[in-house]
């Protein structure tokens, strides 16, 4: 006989008591008034407190009328008198919207509603004989992505909504804490994280609660006893036990930019920071972190009134600044120095507003962290890290710890806590017990971390979180927990913890590889105001040292402005239209504030602290070569260290140094075959007498790169699965030759898109360099130029801006499979011991290593979440540099600092060249009495830098640590040192 | 009709995640292609009503839109 499955029709206890839940939270309202004369005015904001309006006054705005607009904001306003019947009542407003509406009434900011929240208490923020109301609204529409974590609120989600009417409400509290009670108790019911007999109890025993209500009254007669039953039967039994340790920590995460512009985060964080200080007046044991000291600021800027108040709540010790940072940037991309202006910066706001060093690093939500990071941490006062995406997103290998420590690239070494769980939690048991269980530091970390807050302009904490939180501790079957602050639970846990394990390496992202490429305007621009900043600095310094005023608000406001276009959301290509443009109308403000900053000379000057020989081009009208569409002229410019000198065009007649046989090529250097696409068929090197090439090289890849929902962060193992020829529409000829460069150039053509490769041979260098002019109109393509190179190595060497990192190039566990694209910065190599192929970039990041073939990144095409990224003309240039030695005995560091670092005219000098170490930095310190001389070591090499005179030992803050004029530094450190003005 | 649609509707669109390109106006009929987060709206229909409002306000005319969703493939399901 077949078996019939049987589906029972009746309802089940489980529903029953959810059916009657639902008809209880119908009764948390007792009175309610609907405000009838509200008015709306539409608009759409453009800039950070400036709007477009549609209309020149308000409308009415009525329940059922329809409201908000694309990319909308709306001001709503309105007067009512408080009812008879709710005067001297505790008075709450209420508004249920899709949107997120900060209000104010009568002059006082007094909360803000959004979809995870609809009502505000107003009593205690009105006068006590407040007989009218004025509300003041500000909405801006919530339509973005991620609500998908709160599934309450999807269906709301879309820019056209439907007005459900603000009304003056009182609150019923008997029925809503005992909706809080069965929130709690039925999120655990209906859990299989829970013990199976302990649920059948609740299950049982809920029903039998609410048997004891008579839901056919209005009136609901038998809440209390209800209540009572809740507290004398459920809340009393502890024969059930659970087990663990969970710190909740208060959080709210803050995307600066990403479905939203920048210009919208200012309102998202002020009704974000506002609802938490009210929950605080509500709730005094209520704690909550905060991040980013842009957010503060703007706070500061733009709302004082709430700036105050948010003083006053830190030093009560309520409302916790976290992570030192300025923002939360990307910590792939970013240059060492740009995360030590971001804590620089940071630091200081909080120092300079609070009266505090902020000790931790919280970055719960970027894209992996480079091994730089815990050096810069250590030295800027922060001995924490925490950051939550190893944990929760790699998609190949589980990351084995939580509380641990962090060793850096030159051995210092932070405490770190990667929590088990996302970093946005709505705190309900469930989502504890789930942290609890993923916990694999037991027995040695400590307590887990979990936080929980809503995201994203969704505003933090809510009422019931707090509610759910007061009623934890009455539940054996839950970890046991503790609500603390930040800073608190790093210092019980893991400061001193002689048991936490170590991981000594960089915290690679096993998921959004395609963040090194996405958007590729956004990190060529990046990279080129990293350096231009750099020069702008050091410029100025020089030229304050001989008497010159120091453009120090200029030069704070252009890193500022960068620090914040390196949002983890910003810089690596994950957001929307308008947030891009936003952020390439900053880079062009910066590129002309640094323009005006470091104005002319008569001579050309080195900001590099070792002479600078090698071949590099001048842009010059006049000249014979071109390069990035302008004329120009190549040089060897020799100028020494830190120093001014002319630069001339060679006057040597060198006709005969490069030769041409249709595809055959030779230089002084190399026995070139190409083939018709550009592609390197052999190259033979006369010098070191072998062959470089194996296989595919400087071949240009397009590959099919469908990643699925996250388009633009993702790029998957896969990818290499379906692959586009390209057809060759002009094959490789011979352009240019002078007496430093030839030419060749070839088109090739596929899809919608062209693609021109310019190879430029040199005389005096053994660069190979690739220029490409991309019309760029695909979809859903990677495009990688691929490098298979004659050389036996199971390492590949990759910059990392402040040193290098080696890393495996086979695949021999899943660690390594798992790092099939990686970040690195200016160059990476593949050597044997005597020689190798070094890969020099002007702003790729995105590098594939396997065996012995290296392949670059150049360019993606995705559509979420900006359906237009990448869209049109791309330039940018790398250079193949076959070398003798490994990567650093052949300076190849050196070669692409001077790769990326054009000469500039500026008549200035320095005496103190500080050999043997990078100058990362040259900078008058913030209080102006010191010139900031930041270097560092990036070969791997220790040594002892020898000075004229005693100098300040600096920590990243400029802080003075200590002095000398001996400094022994070790491999891949940074140090910081002041010399005091009068010293010189 | 087309360089309003581009110039004045397509960057609000934008601005939510959403995208809009123009594609034929014919007899009072304005096609326009929706992609991005306008592709899987649920309410997709009241921001076209608007967007038909708009155009009545701010050129005089009156359109119907005929609204095709574009649906990327990972959504398309």
């Amino acid at each position: 006989m077949a078996h019939i499955k049987v589906t029972r029709r009746s309802m089940r206890p489980e529903e029953w008591t959810q059916l009657r839940f639902g008809w209880l939270k119908r009764h948390i309202y007792q009175k309610k008034y609907e405000i009838k004369s509200l008015q709306i005015r539409d608009a759409r904001q453009v800039a950070e407190m400036e709007y477009e309006y549609y209309s020149e006054d308000y409308r009415p705005l009525q329940r059922g009328d329809m409201y908000f607009t694309p990319d909308g904001t709306a001001f709503i306003r309105g007067d009512v008198a408080i009812p008879e019947e709710l005067i001297g009542q505790e008075l709450w407003f209420s508004l249920k919207t899709a949107a997120e509406i900060i209000v104010k009434v009568n002059g006082k900011y007094v909360g803000g509603v959004d979809p995870n929240r609809e009502r505000i208490l107003l009593t205690p923020y009105l006068a006590p004989d407040a007989k009218e109301l004025h509300f003041e609204m500000q909405g801006y529409n919530r339509s973005k992505p991620d609500d998908e974590r709160n599934p309450e609120s999807l269906s709301v989600r879309g820019c056209r909504q439907i007005f459900e009417g603000a009304y003056l409400v009182t609150v019923n509290h008997v029925v809503q804490d005992l909706v809080y009670d069965l929130e709690l108790l039925l999120n655990i019911a209906e859990s299989d994280l829970f013990n199976e007999d302990y649920r059948a109890f609740l299950t049982r025993e809920l029903d039998h609660a609410l048997n004891l209500i008579d839901f056919e009254d209005e009136s609901l007669p038998g809440l209390r006893e209800a209540k009572q039953y809740i507290d004398t039967v459920i809340y009393a039994n502890d024969d059930y036990k659970g087990s663990g340790d969970v710190a909740l920590i208060a959080h709210s995460h803050l995307d600066i930019a990403y479905y939203w512009r920048r210009i919208h985060s200012v309102q998202k964080n002020l009704r974000t920071i506002l609802i938490q200080l009210r929950l605080m007046d509500r709730y005094p044991e209520f704690k909550y972190t905060h991040t980013q000291a842009y957010t503060y600021e703007t706070l500061e800027k733009y709302y004082p009134e709430v700036f105050e108040e948010l003083k006053e709540k830190i030093k009560a010790g309520q409302f916790e600044p976290v992570g030192a940072m300025y923002v939360e940037p990307d910590c792939n991309i970013p240059a060492a120095e740009s995360l030590i202006r971001q804590c620089l910066y940071g630091q200081q706001y909080f120092r300079e507003k609070f009266g505090i060093t902020v000790h931790n690093c919280w970055l719960p939500d970027v894209f992996g962290n480079s091994w730089v990071l815990p050096q810069i941490l250590k030295k800027s006062g922060v001995d924490y890290f925490v950051s939550n995406k190893m944990s929760t997103w790699n998609d190949t290998n589980r990351f084995p710890h939580n509380n641990f420590i962090w060793r850096g690239i030159d051995g210092s070494e932070v405490y770190a806590c990667v929590p088990p769980t996302h970093f946005i939690t709505w705190n309900m048991p469930t989502q504890i017990q789930e942290n609890w269980n993923a916990y694999q530091d037991k027995n040695t970390g400590g307590q887990t971390l979990s936080m929980f807050g809503y995201g994203d302009g969704g505003s933090g904490c809510t009422e019931e979180m707090i509610e759910l939180m007061r009623r934890f501790d009455k539940l054996s079957i839950m970890p046991k927990t503790e609500h603390t602050s930040a800073q608190d639970f790093l210092e019980k846990n893991l400061k001193g913890n002689t048991a936490l394990q170590k991981w000594d390496g960089e915290l690679y992202l096993e998921m959004h590889r395609g963040t090194f490429t996405t958007k590729a305007e956004l990190k060529r621009g990046n990279r080129r105001l990293e350096y231009k900043l750099r020069e702008a600095e050091i410029i100025s310094t020089l030229r304050a040292l001989a008497g010159e005023a120091y453009p120090h608000e200029t030069l704070t406001a252009c890193w500022k402005k960068l620090l914040l276009n390196q949002f983890h959301d910003i810089l690596p290509g994950s957001h929307i239209t308008p947030v891009y443009r936003d952020a390439m109308a900053d880079y062009a403000e910066i590129d002309q504030m640094l323009d005006d900053v470091i104005g002319t000379g008569e001579q050309y000057f080195n900001s590099l602290n070792f002479t600078r020989t090698a071949l590099t081009f001048f842009d010059d009208p006049m000249g014979d070569s071109t390069r990035y569409g302008k004329k120009g002229f190549w040089c060897r410019p020799n100028l020494p260290a830190l120093a001014s000198g002319s630069v001339y065009p060679s006057s040597e007649v060198c006709d005969a140094w490069c030769f041409v046989n249709a595809f055959d090529v030779e230089t002084p250097f190399y026995r070139i075959t190409f083939s018709k696409d550009g592609s390197i068929l052999s190259l033979y090197d006369k010098e070191l007498l072998r062959e470089w090439t194996d296989g595919a090289f400087n071949e240009l890849k397009i590959y099919e790169d469908k990643p699925g929902v996250y388009d633009a962060w993702d790029i998957l193992p896969n990818y290499k699965e379906r692959t586009i020829t390209p057809e060759v529409k002009v094959p490789l000829h011979f352009t240019e030759k002078n007496a430093e460069v030839a030419v060749f150039a070839c088109t090739l053509q596929f899809g919608n898109s062209v693609w021109e490769r310019l190879i430029r041979v040199f005389r005096q260098s053994r660069g190979i360099e690739v220029e490409n002019v991309v019309d760029w109109h695909e979809k859903h393509r990677l495009a990688k130029a691929e490098f298979s190179c004659n050389v036996l190595t199971r390492e590949a060497v990759c910059d990392l801006g402040a040193g290098f990192i080696k890393r495996e190039t086979h695949r021999n566990t899943d660690w390594q499979k798992a790092r099939f694209e990686v970040c690195h910065h200016k160059w990476c190599d593949l050597s044997e011991t005597d020689g190798g192929v070094a890969l020099l970039n002007d702003g790729k990041y995105g590098v594939g290593f396997l065996e012995n073939t290296m392949s670059l990144s150049l360019l993606r095409s995705t559509i979420r979440p900006d359906p237009t990224s990448d869209m049109g003309t791309h330039r940018f240039c790398y250079m193949i540099l076959p070398h003798a030695g490994d990567a650093v005995s052949a300076e190849v560091n050196k070669t692409a600092l001077q790769y990326n670092i054009p000469l500039v005219k500026a008549d200035v000098s320095c005496e103190n060249t500080f050999d043997g170490l990078f100058l990362q930095a040259m900078k008058l310190s913030e209080d102006g009495r010191m010139v900031v001389v930041r270097l560092s070591e990036q070969d791997g090499r220790r040594g002892v830098l020898h000075l004229p005179k005693e100098v300040k030992l600096l920590n990243m803050l400029e802080d003075i640590e200590g002095e000398s004029a001996e400094i022994p530094y070790t491999p891949f450190a940074i140090l910081t040192l002041g010399i005091p003005i009068e010293q010189k | 009709m087309k360089d309003y649609v581009e110039t004045v509707i397509r960057p609000k669109i934008q601005g939510d995640g959403g995208e809009v390109r123009f594609s034929a106006l014919q007899d009072g009929e304005l096609t326009l292609i929706f992609q991005g987060e306008c592709s899987k709206c649920l309410i997709l229909d009241r921001c076209v009503r608007w967007i038909e409002a708009e155009i009545g306000r701010d050129l005089g005319e009156r359109v119907h839109i005929h609204a095709v969703r574009k649906k990327p493939f990972f959504w398309d399901n």
